[in-house]
């Protein structure tokens, strides 16, 4: 059993450990400069994956260094990707 | 046949400037009317929203927004409003505008809308102040939309568009995770597009979902958030349904 304030086999403390790193970066994208609350990041494993759609690349590149700010240390896989922003080349018929 | 061009979630901030202007600027060859499903900004601030009056003013087409949460995050919507107005852009909360296309008379209703969730998994009007606040807030908006349609029926519009951020339907969100459905729509909004009758219903916010849902009336509901639908904009073609005649 653990209790509060337990520290993990690291010795790092209970606010360290992976999940709430990912739930806190989650709050500074979302509380940020950037606004940022469609980008989904997901613990899998030991790693994190960063996926979703972004607005720019420079949008892509404050998530990255953002992310690396915060999950400093651990194995991250970001797949962001820039939306499209072409004309469409068909339309719905709703007939 | 109408053809509403429609786009949400375009979260333009300081450098979005020009992003999709040369896309816009091909919409008088595909479309009739322009629809913003909110989230136009990315902070709500008055600086982002002068880069999306820059991006949409003078486009050759009709266009009309409803505003989305990120619109509303430095609690200056109404300027926000202002600016986009100011722009040429109806921009409606509870409020409908029509659009003449040719003979026929576009009605466009439109609000936010809010959260609160669907049908047998949503929020109830009890307990703590906020709670309860969190409810009439949500059900305002859903009455403020079937009024709106409700207005354009009266007005015998020949076809009627609900524009809302937030989705009437769980259909479109399908992509998103299921614990946050509560935060992404309401049933009241397709309760009221449902009662209130429309001929298609547009909305954004979800950038996992997916485009394509239906009301429990019958009623086309599409997720056009910028990321769902990968380009600068979808066009839908809505038929025009005969006059009826008299006599």
């Amino acid at each position: 059993m653990t209790h509060p304030g337990d520290r993990g086999a690291s010795g790092a403390p209970g606010a360290q450990h992976l999940d709430y790193r990912v739930a806190h970066l989650r709050d500074r994208l979302a509380g940020g400069p950037l606004g940022e609350l469609g980008v989904r990041v997901e613990a899998r494993g030991d790693a994190v994956l960063v996926t979703g759609c972004v607005p720019s690349t420079r949008c892509r590149d404050d998530i990255r260094r953002i992310v690396r700010e915060e999950l400093a240390g651990l194995v991250v896989h970001c797949d962001l990707v820039v939306t499209d922003t072409s004309s469409p080349d068909h339309a719905e018929d709703l007939t | 046949m109408i053809r509403i061009a429609a786009v949400g979630d375009i979260h333009m901030g300081s450098d979005s400037q020009g992003l999709l202007r040369p896309a816009f600027d091909t919409l008088p060859d595909c479309a009739d009317v322009l629809l913003l499903a909110g989230d136009l900004t990315r902070h709500g601030t008055p600086q982002e929203a002068r880069v999306v009056a820059r991006e949409v003013e003078g486009l050759g087409v009709p266009v009309v927004a409803v505003l989305g949460n990120h619109d509303h995050h430095d609690e200056r919507p109404d300027e926000v409003t202002a600016i986009l107005q100011d722009a040429g852009a109806r921009v409606l909360e509870g409020q409908a505008t029509v659009v003449s296309v040719g003979e026929a008379r576009v009605g466009v209703a439109g609000t936010k809308g809010f959260g609160g969730g669907f049908v047998g998994r949503s929020a109830g009007e009890f307990g703590e102040p906020l709670m309860k606040e969190f409810v009439r807030y949500s059900r305002r908006l859903a009455d403020g939309l079937r009024a709106a349609l409700e207005r354009l029926e009266a007005e015998g519009c020949d076809v009627r568009v609900a524009l809302t951020h937030f989705s009437p339907v769980p259909e479109t969100l399908a992509g998103e995770p299921l614990e946050i459905y509560p935060f992404l729509g309401s049933y009241l909004l397709a309760e009221a597009i449902d009662t209130a009758g429309a001929d298609l219903a547009v909305h954004g916010h979800a950038h996992a979902g997916t485009e394509h849902g239906m009301t429990s009336g019958g009623v086309r509901v599409r997720n056009v958030a910028q990321p769902v639908i990968g380009r600068a904009f979808h066009v839908y073609h809505v038929p025009v349904p005969e006059r009826l005649t008299t006599g």
